[in-house]
C-alpha cells in the first residue's frame, strides 16, 4: 500500500525523515533507511535543508525507493524556477517516485551560500497549485502533457508562529488548491497545537487533508534551547525544558517525551498521523515507534 | 480549479514601453513613499494593506513563510518586522481580512519594473479591490 492508499483507508500514519549527506556517499541513505524500513510508512527526503548543499532530494528519493521505503520528496522554491521545478518534478515521476512536500524554503542567508541568490520564482501555495495542475495533465504554461504526472501533494504547516489566523488562512488556501497532506512543524507545546487543530476542525479542513502531527524526538536539553533561541516559530513549553535539564539519562527521557507526545496527539481529533523528525538521531526511530505501539504490521 | 495560475503577456510595443516609463515616473513617486513598492508591476497593494507584500525578503505573495518570530520580526533581517504580520495586522484594522484569502498568481517577470497602472488599462493584471462590500468582511473575520 501507498502512502496515498494507507492515508485514504483511515490509518493512523507515521512519517519519518531524512536529511541526506553533504556528500556523494549513498551508503549513508542505504544505511539510515534500515531505521525507517517497517517502522514508518514513508520517509521524507529534505531537499537542501536550512539552505546546506546536500545530495539532491530526488537522487536520495530514488535510493530509498531501490532500498524499499516510500520517500516522500521535498521541493522547496529557494533553489529553481518554474522551468527546474517542473522539469525535476517529471523526472522524479519518472523514477517512480509519487508523494512530493511542497515548500518555499529556507532562506539562503542560514546556509554555506549566504551569498547565493534566491530564486522564489514561486511560493509553496503557487507550487503546490502548480503541481496539482500537473497532474491534472497541463504545465503552467497551458502545454498539455501526453502523460500526466501521478503525485499525491502534501504541504507544511506551522500552527506556532505569528501571526496565527493569517497562517489559518494560508493554510486553507494550500488545501484549496490541493494539498491532500499537511505535515507540521515539531510539537513542543501540546495546549497550543490541540487549540490550533480545533479551530482546523471548525472550518472542515481535516476532512479536506490530512493533518500529520510533527514529533522531534530530543536528545538533550542542549538541542531544546538551540531550537528555542535559533529557530524561529518553533515554540517550546517550558516544562519540556525542565524535564530534559533534570533528566538523569537524557536519551531515556527523551524518548518517553515523545512517546508520551505521539500517545497525546492521537487522542487530537483531526490529527491523522505522525510526523517523525529525529534530526541526526535517526537510530532511535524503531525504539519509538514500538514503544507507541506504532509499529507497521507488514510492509 | 485554479487554473488561471499565470498572467500572460501580450507583447508590448515600444512607444507602449515609452508611455509606461513616463506613467511609472509618477507611480514610482506616489508608490515607493507611501508603500514601499518594489515595482514589480503586478501590484496587489489594494489586496495587502496597502503594504507592499515584495518587500518580503522570498517575495511571498500569498502570506507569511514559517520563519515570523514571535515580536513579529523577519527572520532574514531580524531588525525588521515581518512584512507580512503588518500586513495581516492592518488588514484586521481595515476590515479587509477577506482580500487575504484569494490565491494570488504567480509573478509574470515580464511585468516587473513596468507600470501597473498602465497594466491594469490595457487588462494585462487583475484591477485593485478598492472596497470590501459587508457580508464579505464578516466571512473574512470568521475564517481568520
Amino acid at each position: 500500500m501507498t502512502l496515498k492508499e494507507k492515508i485514504e483507508s483511515g490509518r493512523f500514519v507515521v512519517c519519518g525523515e531524512i536529511g541526506p549527506p553533504q556528500s556523494c556517499d549513498g551508503d549513508v541513505l542505504r544505511y539510515k533507511s534500515k531505521f525507517f524500513k517497517g517502522n514508518v510508512d514513508a520517509v521524507n527526503i529534505t531537499d537542501n535543508q536550512t539552505a546546506i548543499v546536500r545530495l539532491s532530494s530526488i537522487a536520495s528519493a530514488k535510493i530509498l525507493l531501490e532500498a524499499g521505503v516510500e520517500p516522500i520528496m521535498q521541493m522547496t522554491c529557494r533553489d529553481r524556477n518554474r522551468l527546474a521545478i517542473q522539469s525535476d518534478l517529471l523526472g522524479a515521476a519518472a523514477l517512480g517516485i509519487r508523494n512530493v512536500l511542497c515548500l518555499t524554503g529556507d532562506h539562503q542567508k542560514f546556509g554555506d551560500h549566504p551569498e547565493a541568490k534566491g530564486v522564489f520564482d514561486l511560493d509553496s501555495i503557487q507550487l503546490i497549485a502548480a503541481v496539482a495542475r500537473m497532474t491534472r495533465g497541463y504545465l503552467l504554461s497551458g502545454t498539455e502533457m501526453k502523460q500526466a504526472p501521478d503525485f499525491f501533494i502534501g504541504a507544511a504547516a506551522n500552527p506556532f508562529a505569528e501571526p496565527f489566523e493569517m497562517r489559518l488562512i494560508r493554510l486553507q488556501k494550500k488545501v484549496d488548491v490541493g494539498a491532500q497532506f499537511i505535515q507540521t512543524q515539531p510539537v513542543f507545546d501540546l495546549d497550543l497545537f490541540a487549540r490550533w487543530m480545533e479551530r482546523i476542525v471548525k472550518m472542515g479542513l481535516h476532512e479536506k487533508t490530512a493533518i500529520l502531527a510533527g514529533v522531534m524526538p530530543v536528545k538533550s536539553v542542549k538541542t531544546l534551547l538551540w531550537m528555542k533561541k535559533e529557530v524561529p516559530g518553533v515554540k517550546i513549553n517550558e516544562r519540556y525544558i525542565e524535564r530534559m535539564k533534570n533528566a538523569r539519562d537524557p536519551e531515556t527521557e527523551g524518548v518517553a517525551m515523545a512517546v508520551e507526545l505521539i500517545e497525546s496527539l492521537r487522542k487530537i481529533p483531526g490529527v491523522r498521523g505522525i510526523h517523525l523528525m529525529p534530526v541526526l538521531w535517526e537510530s532511535i526511530t524503531p525504539t519509538i515507534v514500538k514503544a507507541a505501539g506504532l509499529k507497521r504490521r507488514s510492509r | 480549479m485554479f487554473e488561471n495560475l499565470v498572467t500572460y503577456h501580450r507583447s508590448v510595443s515600444p512607444a507602449e514601453r515609452r508611455v509606461s516609463r513616463f506613467i511609472l515616473f509618477f507611480e514610482d513617486v506616489v508608490k515607493i513613499p507611501l508603500f514601499g513598492c518594489q515595482r514589480c508591476g503586478e501590484c496587489i497593494l489594494s489586496s495587502t494593506a496597502f503594504i507592499c507584500c515584495q518587500q518580503c525578503p522570498k517575495r511571498m505573495r500569498n502570506g507569511p513563510c514559517g520563519g515570523t518570530g514571535d515580536d513579529g520580526s523577519c527572520e532574514v533581517y531580524p531588525d525588521r518586522k515581518c512584512v507580512w504580520y503588518r500586513i495581516y495586522y492592518r488588514s484586521k484594522l481595515l476590515n479587509r481580512v477577506s482580500l487575504l484569502t484569494s490565491v494570488k498568481k504567480i509573478h509574470n517577470w515580464n511585468l516587473e519594473g513596468t507600470s501597473t497602472w498602465l497594466n491594469v488599462f490595457r487588462k494585462r493584471i487583475d484591477p485593485p479591490v478598492w472596497f470590501v462590500r459587508e457580508e464579505e468582511r464578516e466571512q473574512g473575520g470568521e475564517q481568520g
